[in-house]
C-alpha cells in the first residue's frame, strides 16, 4: 500500500467474520476494484471532504431529500451518499437477475393462485392460514383477473452477501418497492463528484429504468384502449418519497396525480385538467392499498378515489401494482419461497433464501426461544426495519421481553440465524477515511405483459454506524452507487 | 395539464413575482429616503409607513412602527402572511406540487433561494443586513424568471406561470404608485415642493426599475403626470400596467385556444380591459388617480378569479 492509501484507508479495520467486498482474505485489494483503488489513491483525505461536501450540497440543493418527523417539527434531510461505490462483475450479476426476476414470476402466479383457485393451499404445499390470517389479504381480490394478469409489476428484491461469500435473499418488496430514483442520482452525483474515475470501467446505465417502466405500464393497458394514458398518483407533496415520485413521472413525461385530482364516473377513471376531464387508463399508484378508494377500504381516506376500486374490478382501469399483493411480501410467505418457485415454475431456486423459524410451529418457537441470543427476530408484516430484535445485542431483561411478546402472537413473529452482510469501504465524516460498514442491495424488477426487465444496477444500502446491520434509511443508513460491469 | 398543478403554476408565479417588488420595494424607498431633498420625504415615520402600507395596506393603530419591527415583518417574520420569506416558503410548496412539470433547473434555483431565506440571520437582517438581503432577494428572483424563460417548454406550463407572473406584476406596480401616491400627497409643503414635482416621484421610478429608462424616454426630470403615463401606459416599459395586460392577454389566449370568447370568460374580460387601455389617456387617469387605481386593482382581482374559475377547478 503507498502511503496515501494507508491515510485514507488508516481506519479499515479487517474483521474474517464478514465477507469483505474489497479485500480478499489476505488483505488484498480485489481485481475489480483495483483500478478504482489506484485512481483513489491519487486523492487526500481533505480532497474527499471536499467531494462529500460538494455531493452533499448537490443532493440538497436539488431537493432530493426526504423529512424525518420529531417531536416538533419536518426537518429536510438528504439520504447520505457515499463516495464509493459498489461493483459487481458480469457473472456474479447474470445470476442476481435470473434469480430476481424467477422470484418475481414465481410471486406473480402465487399471487394469482390465491385469488383464485389456491391449489398450492389444496395441494397442501403452503398452510391455509398463511393467508387467512394475514392482514394484506384483500378479499376484494379474490376472482379479478388484472389486465394481462399480472399483480407485482414492480418488485424489489432485497439481497444481502453473507459470510460464505453466497447471495441470500432477505425480503421480496412487491407493494411499493421504493428508492429507485437514488439509483439515478446516485450515478449522476459520482460521475460528478469524481471526475474522470467512471470511464475506466464500463458499466451499464441506469437511466433506462423509467423507459422501461412506461413500457411495462403501457404492456398492461385495459382492453380496447389503443395509446393508453398512463400516470403516477402519489399521497402528495409531504410523503417521505415525494422526491421519488415526481422523478418517475417527469423521467417518464406522465402526468404526477393526487386522489383529489382524478374522480370515477360509470366505473371509468378521469382526472381534472385545465380543458377538462381526461381518461386514465394507468395508474402507477404510490398509495397503499387502504388508502385506494374509501368506498372500499378505509372510509377516511382523503388520499384515495371513491370508486377506483370498481373502476379496476370492471377492468377499465390498471392499477400498478395490484391491490392485495402485500400478502406475498409478508416474511412468512417468504420462507415458503424455495417452495413456491419450484410448484408454479419447475425449477430450482436460483437465488438462496436465509433459514427461517416460524414461531408460529412449535418446534421452532423451542428453537427460537432457546436460542433467541444467536437470531434476528422481526415481525412479518413490519415495513421499514421497524420491530426488529438482533438477539446477540439484547441484554437478558431485553431478552425476557423479546420472549414475551412471542409467546404473545406467535404467527406475527419468525427468526433467522444473524446473517453477516458483507462490509464495504464506506467515507466516514467523522475520521475523514474509509472505514468498513455493512451493506445490502436492493434490486429492482419490472414485470409486464410480455415484458420483463431487471435494472443492471440498484440500491446498494450502507449503515453508516459502526457495526450496525440495519441499513434503512430511516434508521441512518445510507447509499452507494451501484455499477453492474458488461464484461 | 392537472387543474390542480396549473393552479400550483400560477400561484408560484405570483409569489415569485410579489417577493421581488417587496424586496424592492424595502430596499429603494428605504434607501432613497436617507437623502431625500424635503424633510418629510426623510422623516422615518413616513418611510416605514409607506413600507407597512406597500406590503399589507393600511397600517393598524397599534403597531409599533419601529425600524426593527417594520423590516422583520416584511422580510422574516414566518407569522406574518405577507412577508418575503412566506412568499418564497409558498413559491417553492407550489413548485412541490408542481415539481413533474418544471425542469430540474428552476426548481433547483428556487429551491436555493428557499434555503437562502430561510436561513438568513434574522437579528443581522434587521441591524444591518437590509441592503444585503434584498438586494439578494431580486437578484434570485431575475434568475427565476430566467430559468423560467429558458428551460422551460413555451406552452401552457409557461404561459400559466406568465399569467400567474403578470398579474401579480401589475397588481405590485399598481400597489406601489398607490403607495407613493400617498407619500407625495403627504410630503407636500415643505421649501414649497408641489405634488407634481415632488422627489417621490423619482423615488417609485426607482422602485420599479424604471428610472433610468424613464430619463431615457422622456428626457426630463419625472412628474407626477409623466410617470404614471410611463408607469401605467407606456406600451415597452417592461415593468408598466400596459406591457402587464399585453403579456396576459397573449398568455390567456395560448391557453383559451377561442377566438370568440364568451362574454363572462377569462379572455373576455382580459381582451376588453387590453383594449380599454390602448385607448385611455394619462389626463383622465390623473383626474382622479385614486379611482383609477380602484379601479384596476379590482379588474385584476376579477381576472384571476376567472382564471381559477375556468382552469383550476379540481
Amino acid at each position: 500500500m503507498s502511503e496515501t492509501q494507508n491515510s485514507i484507508f488508516a481506519s479499515y479495520e479487517k474483521d474474517s467474520k464478514f465477507y469483505d467486498e474489497i479485500f480478499d482474505e489476505k488483505g488484498n485489494v480485489k481485481k475489480v476494484y483495483q483500478t478504482l483503488f489506484d485512481l483513489y489513491s491519487g486523492h487526500s483525505s481533505q480532497d474527499f471532504a471536499k467531494l462529500n461536501e460538494k455531493a452533499k450540497a448537490s443532493f440538497f440543493n436539488q431537493g432530493i431529500t426526504f423529512q424525518v418527523y420529531n417531536d416538533k417539527e419536518a426537518k429536510e434531510k438528504i439520504f447520505p451518499f457515499d463516495l464509493f461505490p459498489r461493483i459487481i462483475g458480469q457473472k456474479e450479476w447474470d445470476v442476481i437477475e435470473r434469480g430476481v426476476l424467477q422470484r418475481s414470476k414465481a410471486l406473480n402466479h402465487f399471487i394469482w393462485d390465491i385469488y383464485h383457485d389456491k391449489k398450492i393451499i389444496k395441494q397442501g404445499i403452503v398452510p391455509l392460514d398463511l393467508i387467512s390470517s394475514s392482514e394484506n389479504y384483500l378479499h376484494q381480490m379474490i376472482g379479478i383477473d388484472p389486465p394481462g394478469g399480472i399483480y407485482n409489476h414492480v418488485s424489489g428484491t432485497d439481497l444481502i452477501k453473507h459470510s460464505d461469500g453466497k447471495y441470500y435473499v432477505l425480503e421480496d418488496n412487491i407493494r411499493c418497492p421504493s428508492g429507485v430514483s437514488y439509483v439515478v442520482c446516485n450515478r449522476t452525483a459520482l460521475k460528478r463528484a469524481l471526475f474522470g474515475v467512471f470511464n475506466h470501467y464500463n458499466a451499464h446505465s441506469v437511466t433506462d429504468y423509467a423507459q422501461n417502466l412506461l413500457e411495462m405500464m403501457e404492456s398492461v393497458k385495459p382492453r380496447g384502449v389503443d395509446e393508453p394514458n398512463c400516470v403516477v398518483i402519489t399521497p402528495g407533496v409531504y410523503n417521505s418519497a415525494y422526491y421519488e415520485h415526481s422523478y418517475l413521472a417527469k423521467a417518464m413525461g406522465v402526468e404526477l396525480v393526487e386522489g383529489r385530482d382524478l374522480f370515477v364516473e360509470n366505473d371509468f377513471v378521469y382526472m381534472q385538467t385545465i380543458r377538462g376531464p381526461q381518461r386514465v387508463d394507468v395508474i402507477y399508484r404510490r398509495v397503499d392499498d387502504q388508502f385506494l378508494d374509501p368506498l372500499e377500504f378505509k372510509p377516511e381516506s382523503m388520499l384515495g378515489v371513491p370508486g377506483l376500486f370498481s373502476a379496476y374490478k370492471n377492468g377499465n382501469v390498471c392499477l400498478v401494482n395490484a391491490p392485495g399483493t402485500g400478502v406475498a411480501d409478508d416474511k412468512a410467505v417468504y420462507t415458503y419461497m424455495p417452495q413456491i418457485i419450484k410448484y408454479y415454475l419447475g425449477e430450482e431456486p436460483i437465488l438462496n433464501n436465509v433459514q427461517t423459524y416460524h414461531c408460529s410451529r412449535p418446534d421452532d418457537m423451542k428453537f427460537v426461544l432457546e436460542n433467541i441470543d444467536k437470531l434476528v427476530i422481526k415481525p412479518v408484516d413490519e415495513a421499514g426495519g421497524y420491530g426488529i430484535s438482533i438477539g446477540n445485542t439484547l441484554t437478558k431483561d431485553e431478552i425476557q421481553k423479546v420472549k414475551k411478546t412471542i409467546m404473545a402472537s406467535p404467527r406475527k413473529y419468525i427468526a433467522q440465524p444473524i446473517m453477516s452482510l458483507s462490509v464495504h469501504a464506506t467515507y466516514i465524516e467523522e475520521s475523514e477515511s474509509f472505514e468498513s460498514r455493512h451493506v445490502d442491495l436492493r434490486t429492482y424488477c419490472l414485470l409486464g405483459a410480455n415484458k420483463d426487465f431487471v435494472l443492471k444496477g440498484g440500491l446498494t444500502r450502507v449503515a453508516l454506524k459502526k457495526g450496525n446491520l440495519i441499513v434503512n434509511s430511516s434508521q441512518g443508513g445510507g447509499s452507494k452507487d451501484t455499477w453492474v460491469l458488461k464484461s | 395539464m392537472l387543474a390542480r398543478v396549473a393552479n400550483n403554476l400560477f400561484w408560484m408565479g405570483r409569489y415569485i413575482e410579489r417577493a421581488e417588488h417587496l424586496a424592492r420595494y424595502l430596499n429603494v424607498n428605504y434607501f432613497s429616503s436617507l437623502d431625500a431633498p424635503n424633510e418629510k420625504s426623510q422623516s422615518r415615520e413616513l418611510v416605514l409607513h409607506s413600507l407597512l402600507f406597500m406590503a399589507n395596506g393600511p397600517v393598524p393603530k397599534d403597531y409599533e412602527l419601529t425600524e426593527q419591527n417594520v423590516f422583520f415583518d416584511i422580510g422574516l417574520n414566518k407569522d406574518v402572511p405577507y412577508s418575503i420569506i412566506n412568499c418564497v416558503k409558498y413559491a417553492r410548496e407550489n413548485a412541490n406540487g408542481a415539481r413533474d412539470l418544471i425542469s430540474t433547473e428552476l426548481y433547483e434555483s428556487l429551491n436555493k433561494f428557499y434555503h437562502f431565506v430561510l436561513n438568513y440571520d434574522a437579528d443581522f437582517f434587521v441591524k444591518k443586513g437590509l441592503y444585503d438581503f434584498s438586494t439578494q432577494v431580486a437578484e434570485s428572483t431575475a434568475v427565476l424568471r430566467g430559468k423560467i424563460r429558458g428551460t422551460l417548454l413555451h406552452d401552457e406550463v409557461y404561459a400559466i406561470i406568465m399569467l400567474g407572473v403578470n398579474i401579480e406584476r401589475a397588481t405590485q406596480v399598481v400597489r406601489i404608485i398607490q403607495s407613493k401616491y400617498y407619500d407625495a400627497l403627504k410630503s407636500q409643503g415643505s421649501y414649497g415642493d408641489k405634488f407634481s414635482k415632488s422627489y417621490e416621484w423619482v423615488t417609485l421610478l426607482k422602485c420599479i426599475e424604471s428610472y433610468d429608462m424613464m430619463r431615457r424616454y422622456y428626457k426630463k426630470t419625472p412628474t407626477s403626470i409623466s410617470t404614471l403615463e410611463f408607469l401605467i401606459l407606456n406600451r415597452d416599459c417592461p415593468r408598466s400596467v400596459m406591457n402587464s395586460l399585453v403579456q396576459v392577454n397573449n398568455h390567456i389566449n395560448l391557453i383559451s385556444r377561442d377566438k370568440h370568447p364568451e362574454h363572462n370568460s377569462a379572455a373576455f374580460l382580459i381582451g376588453k380591459t387590453h383594449a380599454e387601455y390602448c385607448y385611455k389617456t394619462v389626463d383622465k387617469i390623473e383626474e382622479d388617480v385614486e379611482l383609477f387605481i380602484e379601479e384596476i386593482q379590482d379588474t385584476l382581482i376579477e381576472i384571476a378569479k376567472k382564471i381559477e374559475n375556468e382552469y383550476f377547478k379540481y
